[in-house]
């Protein structure tokens, strides 16, 4: 067992590790120029598929591995990096449902990957499409795998960041670019909650591995369990789109239709799920999140459903299905029922994959006419307008956050040019000089002049005021104390002083005091 | 074969050689840098010889010389003199070579410098206070002529008051040193026979002589009030000699002062804290003043107050930290001086004009000066990977295991310096181009070569200063020793 575990050690890290290489390979190609323009298609597409393909073999290898064998559960790889008794190691946790989970995410990303190389044909930007790709492959396969919650956490957040760059793929579109800032927003919320999360394993479980986290979940406190459930859970519903946080998954439709369906419809909104189920453990400890999570399961599903009836393209449809399925998955997580809701994600993951890919086609095929509002809608209007707003989700969390954060933002800004600009001695945006040619013009305008020879020692700021003062009032010093009256003044002591010394010798050489000179000295003498 | 004697007479030799060549030759500048080379050399072949384990005298040398007075001819070099030695024997090459633009009495002019070497030599090896006393002052003489007749301007009024300041430090040194001479038992100027004589004397005694070098060698580190000649000599001085001024005058002060300091350790130990204030004081003075001028060898001229502040703190101190970190910026101005007036000389001799303000966007022009330059100034704020900033640190590191929080005001003192370190490399070679400069040229080989050698000087001990720590360690052990017994 020992000796097998060995050899899986051996391999199981480049599961991730290939499809992110990949990413980097296209990328130095393309900075190389070596794969640029459509004839470097072939060359992306066979780095691309070639290396998510080879993951997945690794991949079945390891599935093969663990029903011949046995499960691997959880292996640790080497030591990342340590810092006091602050430990974090390279581990994977290879349970069942890390497994299924790996295979399901593995097989939809390589078919994705496959697809997209018939739909992405001649798009500009094509190696940028498959570098993101392939490196969402590799984030998302890290989110499945990782032994520990922070390697998950780097899984979450490269899947975030390609998420990002691919609603923003056409970003020359305001909307696009528009929207991935908004999600991207989003999900770092949920981000903040994570790393909460991991701050608190930390600190209550003195651990930050998977199987130590869900073995010790029993010895928390009640207060404990409940904060780092909920702390989990605020990644888990911002990741999976869940109410209040829903909206953002309608935004992120703007993305190319392969990105839609591997993203949004079939693996990242379910990774919140994925954690949800793999916190069990800690969850059964903390009844108050329970009951949360089917509530805002619920709410999800409501939202979702309502929304969707009022919906007119096919792509947006599937998105609200998509939003209320997921809301289903919770609601059974809260109720407890883990297991379905394991199996309920398996299926929609494949299901949802397939009808997104599904969908262009189909509506070439069907005869398109638009639906009549549903009978619900019909007798309650304000439910009507209310899920033709998306029930003002998006602009409550603008009038809620984006609004006074920009309104402080602004205030800091002019505070910081007002007033710390002015102290510290940095010239004021409105008037800054921005580049050495506007200074060369403010330059040559006012020509050098009497006060530029001041200009040298002139200081900014309070502190460069106070410099200039105390400078000014040293260099009095120095020059009428220490320079005048020292080394000037010695000079002129000496002048006069050898001036009357003269007038005495003078007066010496001059034959009559001479006489009396030695008149005197005999007189001593005598 | 090392002698202390053949190294203090090469430059003497030098100077004769060419007292005999004919006053027009091209032979005499030859002549000056073979000699000024042969003397470098053979003062780094002490290197190899040269015990970094022990603190005693090497290499000593003593011949009576006139018995009834007990004076004697003593040289010898430890670890605080033997730096000195090479860093003047360097400084007077890089001057040397660095003199193509004196064209004029060039006999004269080379002789005087090797003189001048030679003297510097002997101060800082002489081992009998006589000795040291007699090139003391006959470092005075060459100085007068080179500064009297190839200087600036205000040069006559530059070179008087020059040696009027030091000679009337001279004397209080002179008073000091027959009261220490009367107290010796043995009636001997030797350095060690004073030294236990010294030692005996009451502490009252010992401060009022102590006060004496103090003011001696004061004017020449220069600490502040007495540095009245400091900017004028500077600045009016040919930038050869102020090369030698700056980059190891200055240091006789600071070297006489360690020296004393160890001969009169209770006096030190009761006017600790009035040398910290002093140093302090000369500090934070020098820096604004340097920040406050315009003419660019008048700023270097009071940023070596400052620096030389750091010196006189680290002295004070009087722990090894401190010591050592005095001794290291004793090297490592040297090294950031010499270089700074080396290239701002060079650069004058092109513009003819020292003021900040006639300068502008050299960079373009020359970015081989533009390049040195800023080097050497970012070396003088100390920056981390040069000199000075090994020093500073050690310095600090002393002062404030003495001193605790005070001092702060260094690194005020530090941060002014960066201020006009910043401005000065912004103004010479940034900004709108001026165009009366734009033919000036970029340094020529020769000077390259001076410079790199600074340069390369300042960055080798910031990046790996072992070598001279260790140079230095034993007798830096030993001073310290002696005032942790005091305490």
């Amino acid at each position: 067992m020992n000796e097998a575990n060995s050899i899986l050690k051996a391999f199981v890290w480049l599961i991730p590790l290939l499809p992110m290489l990949g990413t980097l390979a296209i990328a130095i190609g393309f900075i190389s120029g070596k794969n640029r323009g459509e004839s470097g298609e072939k060359q992306t597409t066979l780095i691309a598929n070639g290396t998510a393909l080879l993951s997945l073999l690794i991949v079945l290898a390891v599935d093969l591995h663990a029903i011949v064998i046995g499960i691997p559960g959880h292996l640790e790889l080497a030591q990342w990096f340590s810092s006091g008794d602050y430990q974090i190691t390279l581990s994977f946790n290879l349970d069942t449902f890390a497994l299924v989970m790996m295979t399901l995410v593995a097989i939809i990303s390589v078919m994705m990957i496959r697809f997209s190389v018939n739909y992405m044909h001649r798009e500009a930007g094509y190696q940028r499409f498959f570098m993101i790709m392939n490196l969402f492959m590799g984030a998302m396969l890290l989110i499945v795998m990782a032994g520990n919650v922070v390697l998950m956490f780097t899984g979450w957040e490269l899947a975030g960041v390609s998420s990002y760059l691919l609603i923003a793929y056409v970003y020359d579109r305001p909307i696009a670019t528009q929207n991935a800032t908004r999600v991207f927003i989003t999900n770092r919320i949920g981000d903040a909650g994570f790393i909460i999360a991991i701050f608190l394993s930390f600190h209550l479980l003195k651990t930050l591995e998977w199987n130590e986290i869900l073995s010790s979940a029993d010895s928390l406190s009640p207060l404990g369990s409940n904060i780092l459930a909920a702390s989990f859970l605020l990644a888990a519903i911002a990741k999976s789109a869940q109410v209040p946080f829903a909206p953002w998954i309608s935004r992120a439709i703007e993305g190319p239709t392969p990105s839609s369906a591997i993203f949004y419809g079939s693996l990242m909104v379910h990774a919140g799920v994925y954690l949800i189920i793999r916190l069990q453990p800690v969850l059964d400890n903390a009844p108050i999140i329970m009951t949360t999570l089917a509530l805002i399961g619920l709410l999800t599903v409501a939202y979702g459903f309502f929304s969707n009836l009022v919906q007119t393209d096919v792509k947006s449809n599937l998105i609200f299905s998509t939003t209320s399925q997921v809301g289903l998955m919770f609601f059974s997580c809260g109720m407890g029922w883990f297991e379905l809701a394991s199996w309920h994600l398996v299926l929609h993951a494949i299901w949802r994959a397939y009808q997104f890919l599904h969908a262009p086609a189909i509506m070439h095929m069907m005869d398109h006419k638009t639906r009549p509002v549903h009978p619900i809608l019909k007798r309650q209007g304000w439910l009507y307008t209310a899920s033709l707003q998306r029930f003002w989700l998006d602009p409550m969390a603008d009038w809620l956050l984006v609004r006074p954060i920009k309104r402080i933002a602004h205030d800091t800004d002019r505070f910081d040019e007002r007033v710390i600009n002015r102290l510290v001695g940095l010239p004021e945006q409105t008037s800054a000089i921005t580049s050495i040619a506007d200074w060369e013009m403010h330059k040559s305008a006012s020509e050098m002049s009497a006060a530029e020879k001041y200009e040298v020692s002139r200081g900014h700021g309070i502190a460069g005021k106070i410099l200039e003062n105390l400078a000014d009032m040293l260099f009095w010093f120095e020059e009428h104390l220490v320079l005048k009256s020292g080394g000037d003044g010695l000079l002129k002591v000496l002048n006069i002083v050898g001036h009357y010394l003269l007038q005495i010798e003078e007066l010496l050489s001059q034959p009559r005091y001479l006489i009396l000179l030695i008149l005197i000295t005999f007189a001593v003498i005598i | 074969m090392h002698s202390l004697t053949l190294l203090l007479l090469l430059p003497v030799i030098g100077a004769i050689i060419i007292s005999i060549l004919p006053s027009q030759s091209t032979l005499i500048r030859t002549a000056a840098i073979a000699f000024a080379s042969i003397t470098l050399l053979y003062a780094i072949s002490f290197i190899f010889a040269f015990d970094t384990n022990s603190s005693a005298l090497q290499f000593s040398k003593i011949v009576p010389w006139n018995t009834r007075m007990g004076t004697s001819f003593a040289l010898g070099i430890d670890g605080i003199s033997f730096p000195m030695v090479l860093l003047a024997t360097l400084l007077c090459f890089i001057a040397i070579i660095a003199s193509q633009s004196i064209t004029e009495r060039t006999k004269g002019y080379y002789l005087l410098m090797l003189l001048l070497e030679s003297a510097m030599l002997g101060v800082f090896m002489a081992q009998d206070w006589s000795l040291f006393y007699v090139f003391w002052e006959f470092t005075l003489i060459p100085l007068f002529f080179l500064i009297d007749r190839w200087g600036g301007k205000r040069r006559s009024m530059a070179s008087l008051n020059f040696v009027l300041y030091t000679m009337g430090g001279s004397v209080f040194m002179l008073l000091s040193l027959l009261v220490l001479f009367d107290a010796t038992p043995g009636h001997s100027f030797a350095m060690d026979a004073m030294l236990e004589g010294a030692r005996a004397l009451p502490e009252q005694t010992q401060v009022l002589i102590f006060l004496g070098f103090l003011v001696g060698f004061g004017v020449k580190m220069p600490i502040f009030p007495i540095h009245g000649w400091l900017p004028l000599a500077h600045v009016e001085a040919p930038s050869p000699v102020s090369i030698l001024l700056s980059g190891i005058l200055l240091k006789m002060g600071a070297y006489g002062l360690i020296r004393t300091a160890f001969m009169l350790p209770e006096a030190v130990l009761s006017l600790q804290t009035f040398l910290m204030v002093l140093a302090l004081f000369s500090l934070i003075y020098g820096g604004l003043l340097a920040w406050r001028q315009s003419d660019l060898k008048g700023m270097i001229a009071y940023s070596s107050i400052s620096h030389m502040g750091v010196v006189l703190l680290g002295i004070a101190a009087l722990n090894i930290s401190g010591i050592t970190g005095a001794l290291m910026q004793m090297v490592a101005h040297g090294l950031v001086a010499g270089a700074l007036f080396l290239l701002i000389g060079l650069l004058y001799e092109r513009t003819h004009t020292r003021e900040i303000t006639d300068y502008s966007s050299l960079v373009k022009i020359t970015p081989r000066f533009a390049v040195f330059t800023s080097l050497a100034f970012l070396a003088a704020v100390g920056m981390p990977g040069t000199a000075g900033f090994i020093a500073e640190l050690h310095v600090i590191i002393g002062a404030f295991e003495q001193w605790g929080w005070t001092v702060l005001l260094v690194s005020i003192g530090v941060m002014i310096s960066a201020a006009y370190a910043a401005r000065t490399m912004g103004r010479l070679f940034t900004g709108p181009s001026h165009g009366n400069m734009d033919d000036i040229s970029d340094l020529k080989p020769v000077e390259l070569f001076a410079a790199s050698i600074l340069v390369f000087g300042f960055l080798y001990i910031g990046f790996f200063p072992a070598f001279t720590l260790d140079l230095m360690s034993a007798s830096t052990n030993n001073f310290s020793q002696l005032f942790m017994s005091l305490k």
